[in-house]
């Protein structure tokens, strides 16, 4: 009889590891971003890369990792480091994500949402990544960074995957994404807006009026600044009911100087390395600002919780950088 | 009850038996039911699989592509997202639906003539693989929607194609045979649990078929020690000394 009971227990193990066969009911094309594996070995592919040119001080090997005016500051950043001489900062720890988030697309583009810590920085890098075709390849295109001690709101998950917020969807916030990055602009832009009502004086907001103010300080120069939303490409739905919108603003910094007088700025300062010759008419900076907001669900006003920023460009100047 | 029960294993056993067969008949010593090669007119550089076409998961598929002249063939399968993303622009033969064995829907879609990058450097296949003349892929389709897409590598295109294309299931011929031994066994027990079945007992008509039928024996013991056995209807002759089951 043992082999008996052993016959039926072989056949009943068969059995259980057997996959049936079966039809969906769900024919949809969708896909989750990317896997953990593979989010892994982007990020592992991302530091490389940033490390070869930073090694170098050459911001081309960039291109073939990042993009659009996340790849403008980074290269401002260099060409600064390049004429005044510095070093780009190498990251040689392991690639520590403390979270990451990967959406559900029915097409392209995809992207996906990882918080990288830099330990030796004391910053979360809030980063996204993104594949525009099936052709290319994954490219960093934001990276706002929050201090270590930020907390970072929690982003709601459906399926295993992180949910994410049309552009124009205002559903249970005080406003849509694109509006936060509308009512941000014009509020940095002009203190006295309406729009300054709507949202809450954060730092990031202090810190570039502050700026602004002692620019416009200077003494016979005539100062003025603008501020432009790009279009909200990038929100995450959080526990909260809220949004986690990342946006990018495009800075304008314009001088406008009286005859016989010139404008320079301090050895080693971004601006010196753009407009080297200094402004004696007419010069501008241009700078991209990548801002982290979180808008809370019900009627919470929105709130940057971190930043990446820096001159792109100089025009006007003696010898300008364009 | 013991007769119903045994009868209702039996009767699952023998179901699952013939099941087993029927798999073991279908898929043969191979696991898997094989149509091709079959010819497919087109002188263009994609073939692909629309998504919803391929509705099945977890079934093994084996396909082979083989062209004419040793040109330079690609086959691979991914998720509908990716491999319609890829060749969305491009001229192509769309399979739109599929029965068995090999009846194909097939509709041409309009596009440019060449494709966005080499489908070889991209990371997102499932399975992929390329070859002179030919190639082949041999996947478990996932449960998530998939497309197959046979490409033309370089500068040919894809005149003179044929697919053979070979589906079941991984290890389903030793899956059919544990069904059809579980079957006999659970048969067997259910044929045995039946037929140690008792006489039935009744009680005022009452008809009992779990009822255990119990043997009364009377013994005699003699001045020797040794037993004898004895009817009923001796007993009045003897004196009682001891009764088993009696507390």
């Amino acid at each position: 009889m043992r082999w008996r009971r052993m016959l039926v227990a072989v056949c009943a193990l068969l059995l259980a590891a057997c996959a049936v066969p079966h039809q969906r009911d769900d024919a949809k094309p969708d896909k989750i971003a990317a896997r953990e594996a593979e989010v892994a070995d982007v990020l592992r592919g991302y530091r490389e890369v940033r490390n070869s040119a930073a090694e170098l001080l050459d911001s081309k090997p960039l291109s073939t990792v990042e993009t659009g005016a996340l790849l403008a500051i980074d290269t401002g950043s260099f060409e600064v480091s390049q004429r005044l001489a510095q070093t780009q900062e190498l990251e040689t720890g392991r690639v520590e994500v403390t979270d990451m988030a990967t959406p559900r697309f029915s097409k392209y583009p995809l992207w996906f949402y990882a918080v990288v810590r830099d330990r030796a920085l004391g910053v979360n890098r809030v980063q996204i990544f993104e594949r525009t075709s099936s052709a290319d390849p994954w490219l960093l295109t934001s990276s706002p960074q929050a201090l270590a001690d930020t907390s970072l709101p929690e982003v709601r998950r459906r399926k295993g995957a992180a949910v994410r917020v049309a552009a124009d969807d205002a559903t249970g916030m005080s406003m849509s994404a694109q509006a936060v990055a509308e009512s941000y602009a014009a509020a940095l832009a002009e203190p006295a807006a309406g729009a300054s009502a709507d949202i809450a004086d954060d730092s990031f907001i202090q810190q570039m009026r502050s700026t602004a103010a002692t620019n416009a300080g200077l003494e016979g120069v005539d100062f003025s600044q603008t501020w432009e939303a790009e279009r909200v490409r990038y929100a995450l739905r959080t526990a909260d009911g809220g949004a986690l919108v990342f946006v990018t603003f495009l800075r304008q910094d314009t001088d406008t100087v009286p005859d016989g007088l010139k404008i320079t700025w301090p050895e080693g300062s971004p601006q010196q390395a753009f407009l080297s010759g200094g402004i004696e008419d007419s010069g501008q900076l241009n700078y991209y600002h990548q801002v982290l907001i979180h808008l809370p669900g019900g009627n919470g006003k929105p709130r940057a919780l971190g930043q990446y920023g820096g001159v792109v460009s100089g025009d006007g100047g003696a010898s300008s950088i364009r | 009850m013991r007769t119903t029960s045994g009868w209702a294993v039996s009767a699952l056993g023998v179901l699952l038996a013939l099941l087993g067969a029927a798999v073991m008949v279908f898929l043969g010593p191979d696991s898997r039911v094989t149509t091709g090669p079959h010819p497919i007119e087109t002188d263009d550089i994609a073939v692909v699989v629309a998504p919803g076409a391929i509705r099945w998961a977890d079934l093994q598929v084996d396909v082979l592509v083989e062209v004419p002249v040793r040109k330079p063939v690609f086959i691979g399968i991914g998720n509908a997202v990716d491999v319609q993303d890829f060749v969305g622009k491009t001229g192509r033969l769309e399979v739109t639906g599929f029965r068995h064995p090999w009846d194909l829907t097939m509709r041409e879609v309009d596009g440019e003539p060449n494709l966005p990058g080499a489908p070889t450097a991209l990371d997102w296949w499932i399975d992929s693989a390329a070859g002179l003349g030919g190639a082949s892929i041999s996947t478990q389709l996932p449960d998530e929607t998939v497309s197959i897409a046979v490409l033309s590598v370089g500068s040919s295109n894809l005149a003179g194609l044929e697919v053979t294309l070979a589906y079941g299931v991984k290890g389903g011929f030793t899956k059919g045979l544990a069904l059809l031994l579980l079957g006999v066994e659970l048969a067997w027990l259910g044929f045995l649990r039946w037929r140690r079945r008792p006489e039935r007992a009744t009680v005022d008509g009452y008809v009992d078929e779990d009822a255990v039928e119990e043997e009364v024996v009377y013994v005699f013991v003699d001045e020797d020690g040794v037993e004898h056995e004895v009817g009923e209807d001796e007993l009045s002759k003897f004196e009682i000394v001891d009764e088993e089951g009696k507390p």
